[in-house]
């Protein structure tokens, strides 16, 4: 593993997947992989569960892995030895528990695992029948760099990423299977509602936000792309098409984050002493 | 609180999205299920056209099989109609006349059947053909009912509203008629008074008793916004007209919701076992 360093290439990896097909996604995986290691990248997100697609319903245990055995993700760390990538699958741990899971696989290992926090269990979502809600929030590492790694609807709190922030995350990383909207602007509204809440982030946590996306249809769903990557305070640095597959890279400095936090230091600030008076 | 006035304007779609993602919706669709095309039916009206447009560029015109199905009382205008489609785009255009196996049947059933039953029936015939060609061409029969419809209700069970999949049920009519225009689609077609040409002279917003545009915005704020009636009748639309939409909407929701099946064993299909057909 390199030395600690403030730049890194980022990349995005806004694909498709086939719903419940480990094998045809795997490979769908290694060819951008590839593609993203001819680029440069040193940090590739994979949309959340893209190794098996997102509605899954009673598929669900069909297509879960151990991930410390499962030879599917030895295949992806021997693909990427040198690059770290997340990616999203159906983990299932030793007492037989099912969570939606981001690994982060880095020098041929798997260095963290983040369990999706928030299951959203409402509207045309059913995460909370098939899945069980991750309890903990840890750092990732990423070249000696603190990493925040979060899932989709664990980011429509706020809690996650400001605890990431203030435990020394200058960059947070969602995945991301949001089903999209189609209104009367450009963006579409699914997308409107995404990037008010990573620039907000951005701005309050002082943090990078990049959000991986994916596109596709899974029976009478879509998916909106639009992956994106927003700057400490809030500025969008790059944003990828909707509704096709994309790889969006971007060199980012984490350096910048300090800058901000410097002239901004209202994480610092934070306090948590108030007490509510009735 | 949604004024009645900016109702018309939450309706409209972004077109070039909304048309990417029907026809990358159609071609998902044709690629999952391993079929050769699309089969369908263009009667000459405003829904079909759309269909048929979003098809041909789905999946390329040389795959998509169209069929003008007419019975002795159809409208002499609607084969103009549908050959102006098909033209527009490249489409070609079978004519089966359903006369005489819908003729056969009453003659020989029950000559006293009243229009609504021959309706029906010559919907049913219609649906009958475009599964039969599908099978013959190994491809899928695209839907073309609209949102509006299928919420009233508006829809031949088992006959028109039946498809392998259906690209535009959840676009409401005014959002049909504003992508209609935007392919387009001939103005004769997108203009003339909808009509399900099952008996001479028959219009859907004289059988109905309202306009689309009206109903599109009631069922919206109702359906989409989860407005009470009362609530919608205090925004300025008439009662009268709220209360017969409210009627229809919940006398068909039955045509909605096909496959009803009666649960004994605790892992009946569809009820307890969720399983995607992608």
């Amino acid at each position: 593993m390199p030395e600690r360093r403030s730049q890194v290439k980022v990349g995005l990896a806004q694909i498709d997947a086939r719903l419940g097909d480990l094998e045809f996604n795997l490979a769908h995986h290694l060819e951008w992989i590839g593609q993203a290691r001819a680029e440069g990248v040193e940090l590739l997100l994979f949309p959340e569960l893209s190794l098996t697609g997102y509605r899954l319903l009673h598929l669900t245990p069909r297509v879960a892995i151990h991930p410390a055995t499962s030879p599917i993700v030895q295949r992806l760390c021997k693909a990427a030895p040198d690059m770290a990538v997340v990616v999203g699958c159906v983990e299932e741990d030793e007492n037989g528990a099912l969570y939606n899971s981001a690994l982060l696989l880095a020098g041929d290992e798997i260095t963290h695992v983040h369990r999706k926090l928030y299951l959203p269990t409402y509207g045309i979502f059913q995460e909370g029948r098939f899945f069980s809600e991750g309890r903990t929030l840890r750092m990732a590492k990423l070249f000696g760099n603190p990493l925040g790694i979060l899932i989709c609807e664990d980011f429509w709190h706020s809690d996650p990423a400001e605890k990431l922030a203030r435990h020394g995350a200058k960059l947070i990383g969602i995945i991301s299977a949001a089903p999209g909207r189609i209104g009367p602007d450009a963006m579409p509204p699914s997308q409107e509602a995404w990037e008010s809440l990573t620039r907000a982030s951005a701005l309050l946590n002082t943090s990078w936000i990049v959000y991986c996306g994916r596109v596709g249809w899974e029976e009478g769903t879509f998916y909106t792309g639009g992956s994106h990557i927003v700057r400490p305070g809030g500025e969008l640095l790059a944003r990828a098409p909707y509704l096709e597959e994309h790889l969006l890279t971007a060199e980012i400095d984490l350096r910048e984050a300090d800058r901000l936090r410097w002239r901004l230091p209202i994480l610092a600030d934070e306090r948590s002493d108030i007490e509510w008076q009735e | 609180m949604i004024r009645k006035d900016e109702v018309a304007g939450r309706l409209k779609l972004n077109e070039g999205l909304a048309v990417a993602a029907l026809a990358d919706f159609l071609r998902d669709g044709v690629e999952n299920a391993g079929a050769s095309g699309l089969v369908l039916g263009l009667s000459g009206g405003v829904d079909s056209a759309l269909a048929g447009a979003l098809a041909a560029r789905a999946i390329g015109a040389e795959r998509v099989h169209a069929f003008y199905l007419p019975y002795r009382s159809s409208e002499p205008q609607s084969a103009i109609d549908a050959a102006a489609v098909a033209s527009r785009f490249g489409l070609e255009l079978t004519t089966i006349d359903i006369t005489p196996q819908v003729d056969a049947y009453f003659e020989h059933v029950d000559r006293e059947a009243d229009r609504v039953r021959r309706g029906n029936k010559m919907a049913r015939e219609r649906m009958s053909i475009l599964f039969d060609q599908a099978k013959k061409h190994g491809a899928l029969v695209t839907g073309t009912s609209n949102k509006s419809e299928i919420l009233l209700g508006y829809t031949t069970v088992f006959g028109d509203n039946a498809s392998s999949l259906n690209p535009i049920g959840d676009l409401y009519k005014q959002q049909v008629w504003q992508l209609a225009r935007s392919l387009g689609i001939p103005e004769t077609v997108v203009a003339k008074p909808p009509s399900a040409d099952l008996w001479p002279g028959q219009t859907s917003e004289g059988e109905l008793g309202f306009e689309y545009a009206m109903a599109d915005e009631v069922l919206y704020l109702m359906f989409d916004q989860g407005l009470t009636a009362d609530e919608v009748v205090d925004r300025g639309y008439p009662e009268v007209v709220v209360g017969r939409i409210v009627r229809l909407e919940r006398a068909h929701r039955f045509k909605r919701r096909l496959m009803l099946i009666a649960r004994l064993s605790g892992s009946a299909i569809n009820l307890d076992r969720e399983i995607p057909r992608d």
